[in-house]
């Protein structure tokens, strides 16, 4: 796996990134060496700067990486072991994500390779999200399935080869990380609503209430905001309700709808394997039942750890190998994308 | 002592590279593509053009602000970054000191004024010395009447500088009759910058990059919010 970039840079397996992630409220760095050994990555999550307004609230995350950003990235190099002199390239996350948050990790990127005169790669945060899963496990065969579920995006991407990706299937409203923090906060159970919803549901009863699953014989595509609604509803009606029941049932109803279309889409395009991705990836309930369904099918599952699930900078590392090893480095004067989406090879998708 | 200095804090984005012989070099552009797009490619053609190397810079200099959030962070996140990947030290400087003083041979109070949006601005007051200009106010945000208030309060001839002073001239003269410094004044640049800097990097008056913090001198709306729902003040 060795070639040489438009600039006639030679990428290979020895070739060291410093990578950095700053979309949103997780400040990270990581060193990657070769796409996929991760030598150091470090994450200061800013979740509890946010969670008394129930949400991320953009100046504040501006601040936050300001402050910490300089710290993480000293302590990714330090963890990794290496001399600053081995870096090869500095990768930074330009979209999609908050563009005062993005910025900031972009400003940093380039002047940092400016500094030390290697290449700047801008990377695309949902293209990384698709390589976490294989950072952890290279040997997995292409074509693969790759469920991507997080707080902004629920897609099915079928994934034929480096850069090359197909969109199966996405939410017509709402992500589903979204429907989990919605619905947490109508039953008062916190922010951010992924954890709280997973940690409640344990002590409830899954099969309890049956919730509706929207879309569930209707071709690849999602949709959640008819299932907060019910949620909604069904507490209104019936106040003194178990709330355990309630967030188990939910948390059922939504893992029961995104592993069925996981399952077709695996079959429609004869993928070799099944790849979990985002942050509602961490989700316990998710990741037993993927697990669950691969043995039953016989099809390869691959399960990133927590850490990779959530945001983190190992693969900003790892998407970025691949692009400058296709592409070349991203030119200096080159910002911020917040609403950047997936480059796909069917282009047909207009939303 | 080379030293690269980087200005994001209002609408400009500046750069300058001085020593002891002065200011070497400098770049501003005002208007055009953002802070983000235009800072490195703008450092990397002053380096050039001026003929030194990144890595011969001793310090970098930044303007903290008071400015803009968005673009006074990507100044400071830049800035802060090529002092780590260099392994220099940092001084930090305000964006009202660099907006008075190229005015400091005037004898008039000078008042540093930047737009803060939202009908307030960022204020400071200096008066001139005989080694340049002191601060007579510590940087403060508030309405055009909180400016007005304390102008009259000072009750001197003064000489109003900055894109605050500018957009608010009109307001400004209703309640206080002063003087506007040219309009070429009226975006602090990086060339005072490396100017003010040089003379405390002789002092070894620097800071390490994670010390370098960014003056806001405003809560975000959430806070504030918060804090107003939470002190009773809605409900
Ligand atoms: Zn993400």
């Amino acid at each position: 796996m060795s070639g040489f970039t438009p600039n006639n840079l030679v990428v290979n397996e020895s070739t060291i990134i410093l990578a950095i992630e700053t979309s949103c409220d997780e400040t990270a760095a990581s060193i990657v060496m070769g796409g996929n050994d991760i030598l150091s990555s470090v994450v200061s999550t800013q979740i509890d700067l946010h969670a008394q307004y129930g949400g991320v609230v953009p100046e504040i995350a501006g601040r936050a990486h300001l402050y910490l950003l300089n710290p993480v990235i000293a302590q990714a190099i330090s963890e990794a072991d290496i001399s600053e002199s081995r870096i090869d390239a500095v990768a930074a996350t330009h979209g999609p994500g908050l563009i005062g948050a993005l910025l900031i990790g972009v400003s940093a990127a380039k002047a940092l390779a400016y500094a030390w005169d290697v290449p700047y790669i801008g990377v695309n945060h949902l293209e990384a999200h698709l390589y976490a899963g294989l950072l952890e496990d290279p040997t997995l065969e292409l074509p693969l399935v790759v469920l991507l579920v997080s707080g902004g995006h629920t897609m099915l991407i079928e994934m034929r080869g480096h850069g090359e990706y197909k969109l199966l299937g996405r939410t017509i409203d709402d992500a589903a990380g979204e429907a989990f923090d919605k619905v947490a906060r109508f039953l008062d159970l916190g922010y951010p609503g992924g954890p709280a919803i997973d940690a409640i549901a344990r002590t409830g009863n899954a099969q309890a209430i049956d919730f509706p699953r929207g879309m569930l014989h209707d071709g690849l595509d999602f949709s959640f905001s008819g299932l907060k609604t019910s949620v909604v509803n069904y507490v209104r009606k019936n106040p003194n309700v178990n709330t355990a029941d309630v967030a188990a049932s939910f948390q059922w109803a939504v893992v029961d709808v995104l592993l069925n279309k996981a399952r077709k889409a695996a079959e429609a395009v004869g993928a070799k394997g099944l790849v979990l991705g985002g942050g509602v990836a961490a989700n316990s309930l998710l990741r037993e039942k993927f697990t669950e369904m691969c043995a039953a099918d016989g099809r390869r599952g691959l399960l990133p750890s927590r850490a990779m699930c959530t945001d983190n900078a190992a693969m900003i590392g790892s998407a970025a190998w691949y692009r400058l090893r296709s592409d070349g480095p991203t030119a200096l004067d080159s910002g911020g994308f917040p609403n950047l989406r997936l480059p796909l090879i069917d282009s047909s998708w207009s939303r | 002592m080379l030293t690269l200095g980087i200005e994001t804090a209002t609408e400009r984005v500046s750069v300058a590279l001085g020593d002891h012989d002065g200011v070497l070099g400098s770049i501003d552009i005002t208007r055009g593509r953002r802070h983000a797009e235009t800072l490195t490619p703008a450092i990397e053609f002053l380096c050039r053009q001026v003929d030194v190397k990144i890595d011969e810079v001793a310090v970098v200099a930044v303007d903290v602000g008071p400015g803009l959030f968005t673009g006074m962070r990507v100044g400071i996140a830049a800035a802060k970054a090529i002092a780590l990947a260099l392994h220099i030290p940092m001084i930090a400087l305000s964006s009202l000191d660099l907006l008075a003083y190229p005015l400091r041979r005037t004898d008039q109070l000078i008042a540093s004024v930047i737009d803060a949006r939202k009908g307030e601005v960022f204020y400071a007051f200096y008066r001139q010395t005989d080694h340049g200009i002191q601060r007579v106010l510590e940087p403060m945000v508030g309405s055009i009447d909180d400016l007005i208030s304390d102008l009259l309060g000072r009750g001197q001839e003064t000489l109003c500088v900055g894109d605050g002073a500018v957009r608010y001239r009109e307001e400004i003269v209703a309640g206080f009759e002063t003087d506007f410094a040219d309009l070429s004044y009226s975006f602090p640049c990086a060339s005072a910058l490396v100017e003010l800097a040089h003379v405390k990097a002789l002092k070894e008056d620097w800071v390490e990059p994670h010390q370098i913090e960014a003056l806001y001198l405003r809560q975000p709306d959430a806070e504030i919010n918060w804090s107003t729902r939470n002190s009773g003040a809605g409900r």
